[in-house]
This record gives C-alpha cells, sequence and structure tokens, in this order.
C-alpha cells in the first residue's frame, strides 16, 4: 500500500503540493478561532471567498511565472508591470477618456510588449534572464512614474468618470468577487495549455533541455519569448483588477509582487532549474501562503511573524518535494 | 627496474567494459607514446593511474608498491600528474596563482604569502626562460605559454611521472617545437613521460617507446627506433572485419545529396575544407576521423545548427541547397541524431512518450491541442518495432539503459519519416547487443531508400555497415573509399594523414 502511494507520488508531480494545500487546509479549519455562536471563522463562506478574492493578483501573476520558471527563466518585472499597469488604466479612463474596453486592450498589450521585449532580448540578445527582467523591473516602474508624475491618480466614478462597467472588478456573483473568476479561469487557460497543447508541451521541452529541442526541429527562441509575454500580458491583467480594487492606478505598487509570485511556484513543486512543474502546483502554492495569512490574520498574528513563517514555508516546502529531508539526515 | 606496472587492470562503464587485462610496466627517464584509435581505451587507463576514476579490476604498482588513489590529490602527492587536453587553469588568476592553486604557502595568520608564492613560482618558471611577469593573468597569455604553466605546475608538485594527453592540439608549429625541447630536458632531469597522441610525426620525433592499445586490450609495446609508421598503423588497426554479416546493397541510382567542394568557415577559422561527395537513396556513408577531424561539425552543418556560412554547392534531391535551421531541415526530411544523448538528446524530465514525439507535435496535434490517442499510437508502434525495452512509455527516459535511451531517440528521428538520416556516433556507449540491433535497423532503413551518414570511431563498425567511407583528418578530406574495396589500415592511415 505505502509502495502505491508513494509511486502515485512521483507519477503526479501535482498531487503533493495539492496535498499539502488539502493538509492545511483541514489543519487552519481545526484551529480555527470560533464565533459566539460556535462556527469556524475560517470556514465561513465569507471568509474563504475573501481569501480567494486577495490571491488572486498574485495568483494570475503566479499562472505566468509559472511559464516562465519551467522554461528555466525568471521574470522579475512583473511587480512592475502591474504597477505600469495599473497606473495605465487610471489614466486611460479618467485622463485619456478611451473608454472601458479600449483602456484594457492597451494596457494588456502593453504588458504583453514588455514580455515581449525581455524574452527577445533574452532569447535573440543572449542575456540571461535575471539581467533582462531586472532591468525591465526597473525601467516599466520608472516608465509608471513618468506617466504618473510620481501620484497615484484616482478613479472616481459617478459624473464624468469612469464608465459604470468598469465597476464589475467589484462587484461578486453568488457571493464570490469577480476578480476570482478571472482568477479561476485564466489558472484552467493556462492548465490546458501546459497539459494538452503543443506550446506547454514545447516549454517543457526547452526548460529541460535547451540543446535538445532546437535539435528536434523546435523554434527555442520564440517559445521562450511567448512564455513571456504571457508572463508580462498576465501581470498587466493583474494590474487591471489592482487598480479597479483600490479604485486608483499607483505606480508605488506592486513592490516585491515577483517575490511572492516566485514563492507561490516553488511552493508548488516547480523546478527553478526548468523542465518541471505544474499549474495545479502553483495554484496550490498559491492558495497555501493565501490561507496561511488569512488563518495567522483571523488569530490576530502580526504581519512580522507572518513573514518569517512565510520564509520558513518555502523551505520546508522544496525540501519536502524533494525529498531530499529524509535522505540526508537518516542515511548518514 | 619497472618504474610503475600496470597488472591486469579491467574497467567496466554500467556493463560495457572498455578495458581488458591490461598489463604493461613503463620504465624511469623515458618517454613513453600511448597511442590508439578512439574509443581504445587510452584516456580511461591514463584517467585510472591520475585517480580520476578509481573503480576498477586490477593493481598499479609504482616502484614495486602497489597504490591506490581514491583522487588526483592523492596521486599527484605520489608525484604522478596529468596534463589535460583542455588546460585546467583558472583564466582570470595570476601565473603564480594557477601553479599554486590549493597549495598556497600561506602565514602563520593563515594569509597567502605572496612573495613567497611570486619567488618559488618565478624559480620554477626559470628553466622555461618564461618571458612574463608572475603575476601576469593566465587569459593574457597565448595558449602555449599556458602549457608550460601547467608543465611548471606538475614540476612544483614534484611529480615523478608527468602524463600528457594531446598537448600539441591547439599550439603551432613554433611551440610544438618550444614544448619539444622543454620535453627533452625534462626527460634529462629523470622524469617519465607518458605521451597520448594522434599524430604519427610527433610520435615518432620524441618518443623512446610506442605503447599501442586496441578495442580496450593491449597489444604491444616497441622500441620507437626499431618500428615505423606502417607497422604502427597495422597494430592499431589489428582486428579486421567480421564477415559473419553479410552487407546488403540497396542503392538506387537516385541521388539523394551531394557536396561539391564545400567549404565552412566558422566564427573565424574554416572549420571544414574541400568536402567533395554524394549519396544516393538507400546508401549509407561512413565518417571515419580522429576526434577533433570534423565529423560532428559535417552533421551539423548538413542539418543547419549553426549559421556559419559556406562556399561550393550543395545538391539536395537534385535542388541546390541550403541548411538554415533543424526546423527546415526536418521539413525537407532531414534529422541528426547527436553524439551527445545526455547533452543534446534526451529529455531528462520528460516521459519516453514525450521524448518520442516531440518532433513529430505539428502532425499529430489540432488547433494546437496534441492528439494524444494518437501520439500514444503512433510512438508505441516505433519503439516496439525498435525493441525497446521499458517498463511503461509513461515512465521518465532516464530510468532507461543507454541503448534503450538512444531507442527511444532513434524513433524521434524515425517518427518524421527522414529521407536523409544524420547519425552522429548511434552506437555510443550502448552494449553489444543493442548495438547489433542498430545495425540491423539501418540495413532495414537502406531497404527503405533511406539515406544515412553515419559516424563512428569504430573502424569494423564502418566497414560492416557502409557503402562508402569519407575520411576527415582536421577538417580535410583526406580519402572517399568504397568500403568493398578498404580495410581497416587504409583508414587508418588517412585519418592520421597531416
Amino acid at each position: 500500500m505505502k509502495v502505491e502511494f508513494s509511486s502515485i507520488l512521483s507519477k503526479n508531480e501535482w498531487l503533493k503540493p495539492v496535498l499539502g494545500f488539502v493538509g492545511l487546509f483541514a489543519l487552519c479549519t481545526l484551529f480555527s478561532p470560533v464565533t459566539g455562536k460556535g462556527t469556524k471563522i475560517f470556514i465561513k463562506f465569507d471568509n474563504l471567498s475573501n481569501v480567494l478574492r486577495q490571491v488572486s493578483e498574485i495568483g494570475i501573476i503566479s499562472i505566468g511565472m509559472t511559464l516562465v520558471i519551467i522554461t528555466s527563466g525568471i521574470d522579475l518585472s512583473v511587480g512592475s508591470v502591474l504597477a505600469l499597469a495599473a497606473t495605465l488604466t487610471a489614466f486611460g479612463i479618467m485622463d485619456w477618456q478611451l473608454g472601458f474596453w479600449l483602456t484594457i486592450i492597451i494596457v494588456l498589450f502593453a504588458g504583453a510588449f514588455a514580455g515581449f521585449v525581455s524574452g527577445a532580448l533574452i532569447s535573440w540578445g543572449k542575456i540571461q534572464a535575471f539581467i533582462v527582467t531586472l532591468a525591465m523591473m526597473t525601467g516599466a516602474r520608472g516608465f509608471a512614474l513618468f506617466i504618473s508624475d510620481s501620484n497615484s491618480r484616482n478613479i472616481g466614478f459617478g459624473q464624468n468618470a469612469a464608465p459604470e462597467i468598469f465597476k464589475i472588478f467589484t462587484t461578486s456573483f453568488f457571493g464570490i468577487p469577480f476578480p476570482v473568476f478571472v482568477f479561476v479561469l485564466v489558472a484552467i487557460i493556462f492548465s490546458v495549455i501546459l497539459r494538452k497543447m503543443r506550446l506547454g508541451r514545447h516549454i517543457y521541452a526547452i526548460g529541460s533541455n535547451e540543446e535538445a529541442a532546437r535539435l528536434a526541429g523546435l523554434r527555442v527562441n520564440w517559445i521562450r519569448t511567448s512564455a513571456y509575454v504571457f508572463s508580462g500580458l498576465l501581470a498587466a491583467l493583474s494590474g487591471i483588477i489592482h487598480s479597479a480594487q483600490l479604485y486608483q492606478g499607483n505606480p508605488n505598487d506592486g513592490v516585491a509582487f515577483e517575490l511572492d509570485a516566485i514563492a507561490a511556484v516553488v511552493i508548488g513543486g516547480t523546478s527553478l532549474q526548468g523542465g518541471k512543474g505544474t499549474m495545479e502546483g502553483t495554484i496550490a502554492g498559491v492558495l497555501i501562503i493565501g490561507i496561511l495569512s488569512n488563518i495567522l490574520g483571523l488569530h490576530g498574528i502580526q504581519k512580522d511573524f507572518q513573514l518569517m513563517l512565510k520564509g520558513a514555508i518555502i523551505v520546508s516546502a522544496v525540501l519536502l518535494q524533494e525529498g531530499n529531508l529524509r535522505f540526508s539526515f537518516f542515511r548518514k | 627496474m619497472s618504474l610503475l606496472e600496470f597488472i591486469n587492470i579491467s574497467k567496466s562503464f554500467s556493463g560495457v567494459q572498455v578495458l581488458y587485462d591490461i598489463s604493461f610496466s613503463i620504465e624511469k627517464g623515458k618517454l613513453f607514446a600511448l597511442v590508439g584509435e578512439n574509443g581504445a581505451g587510452k584516456s580511461t587507463l591514463m584517467k585510472i593511474l591520475c585517480g580520476i576514476l578509481n573503480e576498477y579490476q586490477g593493481d598499479i604498482k609504482l616502484n614495486g608498491n602497489k597504490i591506490i588513489f581514491n583522487n588526483p590529490r592523492e596521486a599527484e602527492n605520489a608525484g604522478i600528474t596529468i596534463i589535460h587536453q583542455e588546460l585546467n587553469l583558472v583564466a582570470e588568476l595570476s601565473v603564480a596563482e594557477n601553479i599554486f592553486l590549493g597549495r598556497e604557502p600561506t602565514n602563520r595568520l593563515g594569509f597567502i604569502d605572496f612573495k613567497k608564492m611570486y619567488a618559488e613560482a618565478e624559480v620554477l618558471l626559470r628553466r622555461f626562460d618564461f618571458p612574463f611577469s608572475v603575476e601576469t593573468k593566465i587569459n593574457k597569455l597565448p595558449i602555449g605559454w599556458q602549457q608550460m604553466v601547467e608543465i611548471a605546475k606538475a614540476l612544483r608538485l614534484k611529480a615523478e611521472i608527468i602524463v600528457m594527453d594531446e598537448p600539441t592540439s591547439a599550439l603551432s608549429e613554433n611551440e610544438i617545437k618550444f614544448l619539444f625541447e622543454q620535453i627533452a630536458q625534462l626527460k634529462k632531469s629523470g622524469k617519465t613521460i607518458i605521451y597520448i597522441s594522434h599524430r604519427m610525426k610527433e610520435i615518432f620525433e620524441i618518443s623512446d617507446e610506442v605503447i599501442t592499445l586496441r578495442d580496450g586490450r593491449f597489444v604491444g609495446k616497441y622500441s620507437t627506433s626499431k618500428i615505423n609508421q606502417d607497422f604502427l598503423v597495422s597494430k592499431m588497426a589489428g582486428r579486421e572485419i567480421k564477415t559473419d554479416r553479410v552487407r546488403k546493397q540497396y542503392h538506387s541510382t537516385e541521388q539523394l545529396l551531394s557536396l561539391n567542394s564545400v567549404s565552412v568557415i566558422g566564427s573565424n577559422k574554416k572549420i571544414l575544407s574541400e568536402l567533395s561527395f554524394s549519396l544516393n537513396c538507400g546508401e549509407v556513408l561512413g565518417i571515419a576521423g580522429l576526434l577533433g577531424a570534423g565529423r560532428t561539425e559535417l552533421l551539423k552543418f548538413l542539418y543547419g545548427t549553426d549559421n556559419s556560412g559556406f562556399n561550393g554547392e550543395i545538391k539536395f534531391l537534385g535542388e541546390l541547397f541550403k541548411p538554415t535551421s533543424p526546423t527546415k531541415s526536418i521539413k525537407n526530411k532531414i534529422i541528426y541524431l547527436s553524439e551527445d544523448r545526455k547533452g543534446e538528446g534526451i529529455f531528462a524530465e520528460l516521459s519516453n512518450l514525450k521524448n518520442g514525439s516531440i518532433s513529430i507535435l505539428p502532425k499529430i496535434s489540432r488547433l494546437g491541442f496534441i492528439q494524444k490517442k494518437n501520439e500514444y499510437k503512433v510512438v508505441t508502434k516505433k519503439v516496439n518495432e525498435l525493441n525497446t525495452k521499458m517498463d511503461s512509455i509513461f515512465q521518465k527516459i532516464t530510468n532507461l539503459s543507454g541503448g534503450n535511451q538512444q531507442k527511444v531517440l532513434l524513433s524521434r528521428v524515425l517518427l518524421i519519416n527522414p529521407k536523409l538520416l544524420l547519425l552522429d556516433e548511434p552506437t555510443r556507449g550502448i552494449d553489444v547487443a543493442a548495438k547489433q540491433e542498430i545495425y540491423e535497423l539501418i540495413d532495414k532503413l537502406k531497404a527503405e531508400g533511406m539515406g544515412i551518414i553515419f559516424t563512428s570511431s569504430e573502424i569494423p563498425e564502418l566497414l560492416s555497415v557502409t557503402d562508402q567511407i569519407l575520411v576527415l583528418a582536421e577538417g580535410k578530406q583526406k580519402a572517399l573509399l568504397e568500403t568493398e574495396k578498404t580495410n581497416s589500415v587504409e583508414i587508418l592511415k588517412y585519418a592520421f594523414e597531416e
């Protein structure tokens, strides 16, 4: 029985992080604070839908990051691209009066373009991803500050302001906030791409062995670039949601979001060496971080302690995934 | 009395035996040339001597005492040093720092004593009339002088036996002359040198004795003054073709590929020059040559992996052809299988199925979605056809043996239905049974009209599989031989030609 279980685990890479999430969810339920009436706050519908809303921004970014990391790359620019997108959204709607749809299209295009520039520099310019996206991170932030004159731009409603449809991002359907639907939809689309489509297979292949992929006839440079394009596009989408939630476009937002996204991807079992990882794992990673800070918040535990615990979680998640822990401790 | 004795040394790599009962001895103060074809076992034997490989059968005796080295450092302490073909110097450090790397003189506080280090380095290099400061960074030195630094490093370790692996491969004529003068000096001071080389001229110029290996076996030890080049080549080639395999001929008269005085220019020098040959459908062209002769370069050039320019004329199926990229080549039904299975062949994280199907994904997907049933069907059929042994096609490819991994990769390239198949050392590192199967496969593919270019370091293999053999040496075409009318001695003679 035990043997079978371990072989199932090794065949389905996504199972470990998902089981980790389930286990953590059970623990959170067990140790949830209780209301006067005796119901557990953690598993109340409102609380859970709130968790989902909170993770949807990082979640969407993490999906793009997963693609990039599977190609054995990294995208440090997503936080800045998010800020740029949020700023552009506010200005597009309020100052430039582009209307809802045109604004969204332009913002998404800007994000994808940033990703394309990074991907092209990495692929054809042969510069390391870390350096290129570090430069993009700096540059995109600068551009956001430039267009906004370093000020955040409020998004107002009512007369001569944002169109009513923009409120969709803060509306809930069946009690679930709209951004959650976007997150779920994006997650489904990209897990299908990774699992079922040629592009997904190619992304794994170039991450696993770039030279073999080239010799097998894959257009390595285009495939890698497309991963960065998706990463930029999704960061921009997340930026639109971000600005709508806060009713403002702030060029200073999104700092260190890339690190949260990388953490979620890594907790989800994707290897930074590339060629390995799943979208399901990343979603589990996002949710693990989400419910963890939620339960700690419910218990009134402060940010400082939360951060320390998050650090510990990242390391232990990777140790568990790699399965190195047991061997190195008990063999010698 | 002999200085160093090898007694019944045998060695296998994951089930494939590469050295068989090698026994010989060497005496102090002489220069021994160690010769043999690629894969004869020269490097493996020297790696064992220098502590790089340490699992083997048999004994090594130094001055009559049995020695066991766990690592190169222990060998160095015993006075045995190897100078690799690829120099082991740290480019960013100075000459003196390189000589003392890992064994820096320190003062009482543990800091490096630079004064002492520079002084000692200068003493060591004085014998070479070293024209640079010992504080010069290694990457500022010409390659010939870098070699001298390596030798100085060996001397500093009080090396008594110095192994040199093709030391002249990157040197110019003048540098070689200078190196030989220094080697003569070393000999005079009582050092023993084991010199690995493919260059006949050098072997006869500087060696006292020649030790010949063939197919992992010791062939003989000869006094250089008593033999000539033809004798040596015949000893290296030795084994004649096994005639148990009847080579079938199918070639049609339809010309598949022809090269007319094609030269390929790399980033700064000619990689290949003046190649002319042609290949018909259903024909196998073998490429023979020593390491660095340009075999892989030729196949990769035809596949379009590097975009270096070329002169001359290439025709494929009667039309002018210019290799541009692997993607294009696959569309033209040309495909290449790398000699470097791990580095350029397999996707270690992916399953056998995904490894097999990677090059035909466009064919088996609809609107970008992979038709998984179809994928499973075609890949399974092909790997079964090649008699690949695996527990499950969904397993990672790294669970398979080398031979079976190779069959999965062969499935990958065959699935595109190639017209021209470029096989680079397809039998390297796989067991005898799998080799036989690959030969039979090649026969079958010939019968189907496929044109195959096949490189191998094993000449008997070329003789039994090919129809023509192109011999390369240093990127130049030395001979184009009909397999029927040639033999291993002739091939080796051309391969060693300069």
